[in-house]
């Protein structure tokens, strides 16, 4: 039954024999020998020594966790939470605490690397720093005077990117790609942004803390783990909050769940609106607030009055008396309460029309700038406060970074569709799953080199659809990726570059705008182990061979320094001596202090009707429907296949750690859940192996065990994200578990344009053996 | 309970609703008393606990799991060398490597799972309470990184410390197998429940 119970079993019954052995033997130390040893130690196991300090923010995830390292002897010794830094106050979720065996790992990157053998085949040559970037500019410079400037795409991700945009800019392509909008939050993004004027963002303002009902749509809030949302989960219910979540599988947060809903996958919006529906037809809306701040309640009222709990009920297999008692209670708690989105939004196509569900569910409650609901992020403002004998002066100061001179951002159209084919896709961010298309297709125009910084285009696209490694690499030219282990994409880089991982370098520091805004500085706890550079470098070492030096003049610790003279001196000591430095001029419930809202949209309220969506409508179509209007998920054509999910689990991030010794070790293989009646028509038994066969990309899996459960819904399967790894330099992650990027669908949401991975259906084939 | 003559009484205090097996006290643990990666030695764990309600309904309990610093230790009784001891100032049992002759009976007397052989130190190893940071002023590395703040640490004999407070104001408090009278001073404890 559980999981550690017998762990420990091959201390054998025998063990108490040689006790007993040597209790009758002559190995007992006299005593007196026992009790002066025993006192020594006890002197011993009361010594501690910390180890030398250096502040840094965590690169193990992307939400940069504030970390004090600890160095014995030049050794990083122990990670510890920075307690003022607001992301994790003091603590370190399980990634976090193992950054050591990602700087300790034998398989990093050392040197740069040149390609020998042919693409995927893993040959290359060391070669010097001068060496790596003469060859990268040459060939830039080809492809620069046959193909143009914008056949060169960047794919970036981590603090390190921004020199890369500069060199982006420098070059003249508009293409670059953050690959967290398409194949994660995009869709949420731009639902709440259609509606609230402004983005979720990766730091969710949900204050769980003080809430008191959330609803979680398939928000894994607790599996995904962000030590602040998971914290002030924790904290939310322990104070007595009630937890609704939504997810086909009963995952890490829906164990702490009160009510789970294993929801008919890809339903999510008929379910809200038929919250919707109840709150508004039982006048159980927050009309103060909604008259006050929200455009379009009417056409919203009139919209809703189909969607009925008996037609949500069909769609999601929830009953419709469950809808009624969560509509009510949900209302009944308002406004402390909060209707929360997923953060990786990329399921099923009709993902952007859910999150402004969502958004409307909120607004509806009246929760924003309240306890419990959603907090207004803030501005850069400190306090300076004058004390003397006859006065007290306070002072707000906004704090803004300085601003760099940067090259011009180039007018030119972007090849994968961001900003007008998909006119809602913002263009600083773009779209991976639009550049690979364009890759492989050469339209609008060629793609011919790929920059890739820190990010793993074989484990984040569906490779299988989209045929990446078999028709879009063959297309290009060049293939540069930088990264602190050889991942995936790694093996088919004509030219690698070896990054300093976080604990070995400077970086700019962390600026968050967040309920009460703070900085963070990066500082190396040791100097780098190999011949490795940060990314202003290796930018700098490019743009030097193609002649944009001038953009890289200034160097890594000039441009610290110049942001945090712009700090007045008390927060500048702080930020040195403490890592971190906190705005304390800030309020994150305005409303409750009866301070005006603001948003951002055209009508400068939370818009239950777009208005933007009705321009697009009126010229691309129904797509673009003003309202959250619920189209049904894609479902198989054929019988006994099951919908492939795939998400995260606590310990793993990305593609990135499974070659991490620590987190391996905590989850090693991506057992895939089969639901346990499921299980029992094909004959599958608890690790079993079986094979999965995409009828959608038509390929198979590696053979992988089953984890038969009842923690999943009928019809669907799941597996962790991140595993079958192909890179053969990768020791301990090679091949282990499977990748559901080989599986996946390429489906996109026509609004936001980002991908929708979670329309393919597989067949189970158990492995003969 | 016993104890109450001694310096210090330390207890840890998990509450069971906040963990939410994140296993970051797993990692935090090992990082600060280098334990060889392999996932028979560990000295906390967390367990995940599958099972269905009565309706059938998945139901899944995260069981953090560490010594529990008996006030009656087998493992101290058992152990020919005296290897095994339990401190008179504080309670805390901890083993002498140098005195470990490897003989596992400890190992095997432990109803809670909390020894193991460690073949780099030639000896059976456990939790310490953090024995070297709480005497420094820390908390113990699993109470200070756990993310969902389950763990709380602190001396029992001083009734106003958080661990007190907290049995004090809890719903429900219990031990894990009380009848094996091991007396433990770990306690489990929910809020809500």
């Amino acid at each position: 039954m559980s999981k550690g119970m017998s762990r420990r079993a091959f201390i054998k019954a025998g063990s108490i024999a040689v006790a007993s052995a040597a209790i009758g033997g002559s190995i007992l130390p006299k005593i007196s020998t026992a009790n002066s040893q025993i006192e020594s130690y006890n002197r011993m196991m009361t010594q501690y020594y910390e180890g030398k300090k250096a502040f840094t923010y965590c690169e193990m995830c992307f939400w940069k966790c504030g970390v004090i390292a600890h160095v014995r002897n030049g050794v990083v010794h122990k990670l510890d939470g920075n307690p003022l830094n607001p992301n994790n106050q003091g603590h370190l979720c399980a990634k976090g605490n193992s950054g050591i065996y990602l700087l300790y790992d034998p398989n990093r990157l050392k040197t740069p690397l040149i390609r020998t053998g042919k693409r995927g085949e893993g040959k290359f040559k060391k070669v010097s720093w001068d060496e790596a970037f003469d060859y990268i500019g040459k060939k830039l410079k080809t492809i620069i005077n046959k193909y143009g400037a914008r056949s060169v795409a960047s794919l970036l991700h981590g603090t390190g990117e921004e020199p890369f945009k500069i060199l982006s800019r420098a070059i003249g392509t508009p293409n670059v790609i953050i690959p967290a909008y398409s194949q994660c939050m995009g869709s949420r993004e731009i639902g709440w942004f259609l509606t609230y004027g402004t983005g979720v963002s990766g730091h969710a303002p949900f204050d769980y803390k003080n809430s008191k009902y959330i609803i979680s749509f398939g928000r894994n809030i607790l599996g995904s783990i962000q030590v602040r949302e998971a914290k002030d989960l924790a904290e939310g219910l322990a104070r007595g909050a009630k937890l609704v979540y939504c997810d086909p599988r009963f995952s890490e947060t829906a164990a702490k769940a009160d009510v789970w809903l294993p929801i008919n996958p890809g339903t999510d919006l008929a379910l809200i609106l038929g919250l919707i529906h109840v709150i508004i037809r039982d006048q159980l809306v927050n009309m103060e607030f909604v008259d006050k701040y929200c455009y379009g309640f009417d056409r919203l009222a009139d919209f809703i009055r189909e969607y009925t709990p008996d037609w949500a009920s069909k769609e999601t297999g929830i009953e419709p008396s469950l809808i009624e008692k969560i509509a009510w209670e949900f209302a009944k708690n308002a406004p402390n309460v909060v209707a929360v989105p997923p953060r990786r939004f990329s399921r099923y196509g009709n993902d952007t029309q859910t999150s402004r569900g969502i958004a409307i569910l909120n607004a509806l409650m009246g929760n924003w700038g309240v306890p419990g609901g959603i907090w207004q992020r803030n501005k850069f403002k400190y306090i300076v406060t004058n004390i003397n004998a006859n006065d007290c002066e306070i002072k707000e100061i906004k704090f803004r970074p300085p601003k760099e001179k940067k090259p011009p951002r180039p007018r030119v159209l972007r090849a994968d569709g961001a900003g007008y084919k998909f006119p809602l896709a913002p263009g600083f961010l773009g779209r991976e799953n639009g550049i690979i298309e364009a890759t492989r297709t050469g339209k609008p125009y060629p793609i011919k080199a790929w920059i890739v910084y820190d990010t793993n285009p074989i484990g984040s696209s569906p490779i299988g659809k989209n045929k990446l490694i078999e028709e879009v690499i063959p297309k290009l030219d060049l293939i540069v990726d930088i990264d602190v282990i050889p991942n995936d994409i790694s093996m088919f880089a004509d030219v690698i570059l070896p990054e300093s991982t976080y604990l070995e370098r400077y970086d700019l520091p962390h600026i968050q705008k967040d309920a009460h805004p703070f900085i963070a500085i990066r500082e190396p706890a040791v100097k780098p182990l190999f011949d490795t550079k940060v990314s202003w470098d290796i930018a700098k070492g490019i743009a030097e061979k193609l002649g944009y030096g001038k953009y890289f003049e200034e160097s890594l610790k000039e441009r610290i320094e110049k942001i945090i003279k712009r700090l007045p001196e008390g927060k500048q000591r702080e930020l040195r001596e403490r890592g971190v430095t906190v705005f304390e001029g800030a309020n994150p419930y305005p409303q409750v202090s009866g301070e005006p809202l603001k948003f951002h949209t055209r009508t400068r309220k939370i818009e239950l009707y777009s208005t933007f969506l009705e321009k697009l409508q009126k010229r691309r179509g129904d797509a673009y429907y003003p309202l959250p209007k619920y189209t049904p998920p894609k479902r198989s054509q054929e019988e006994n296949t099951f919908r492939l999910l795939f998400g995260r689990v606590p310990v793993h991030t990305h593609t990135r750690t499974q070659n991490n010794k620590m987190l391996e070790e905590l989850y090693t293989e991506n057992k895939v859940w089969i639901n346990t009646d499921d299980a029992k028509k094909l004959g599958v038994n608890e690790d079993d192996l079986v094979v999965l066969y995409s009828l959608t990309s038509k390929r198979e899996s590696a053979p992988i065990k089953a984890k038969v459960t009842n923690r999943i819904r009928s019809g669907c399967v799941f597996i962790a994200h991140g595993f079958g790894h192909i890179s053969k330099l990768l020791d301990i992650a090679y091949k282990k578990g499977i990748s559901d990027s080989l599986l996946c669908s390429d489906d996109v949401d026509p609004i936001s344009g980002a991908a929708a991975f979670l329309n393919a259906f597989v067949k189970i084939k158990k492995v003969r053996g | 309970m016993g104890g109450e003559k001694r310096k210090h009484r330390y207890a840890m205090v998990i509450v069971l609703d906040r963990c939410i097996g994140c296993m970051a006290c797993y990692a935090a643990c090992k990082d600060e008393w280098n334990i060889p990666i392999n996932k028979e030695m560990f000295r906390t764990e967390v367990l995940t606990i599958e099972d269905s309600d009565n309706k059938g309904n998945p139901k899944v309990t995260f069981l953090p799991i560490l010594c529990n610093q008996c006030d009656n230790p087998p493992c101290v009784e058992v152990c020919p060398t005296g290897a095994s001891y339990k401190r008179e100032e504080d309670g805390i049992v901890l083993v002498e490597p140098s005195m470990c002759i490897g003989c596992k009976a400890c190992i095997e007397s432990c109803p809670y799972d909390a020894r193991y052989y460690n073949e780099r130190k030639t000896a059976v190893d456990k939790c310490t309470f953090c024995l070297p940071r709480i005497s420094n002023g820390l908390e113990p590395a699993c109470v200070a990184t756990c993310v969902g703040e389950a763990r709380n640490f602190g001396d029992l004999n001083d009734k106003n410390s958080r661990v007190s407070k907290m049995l004090k104001d809890a719903k429900k408090v219990w031990r894990l197998q009380e009848d094996k009278g091991t007396q433990p001073n770990v306690y489990y404890v929910s809020l809500n429940y």
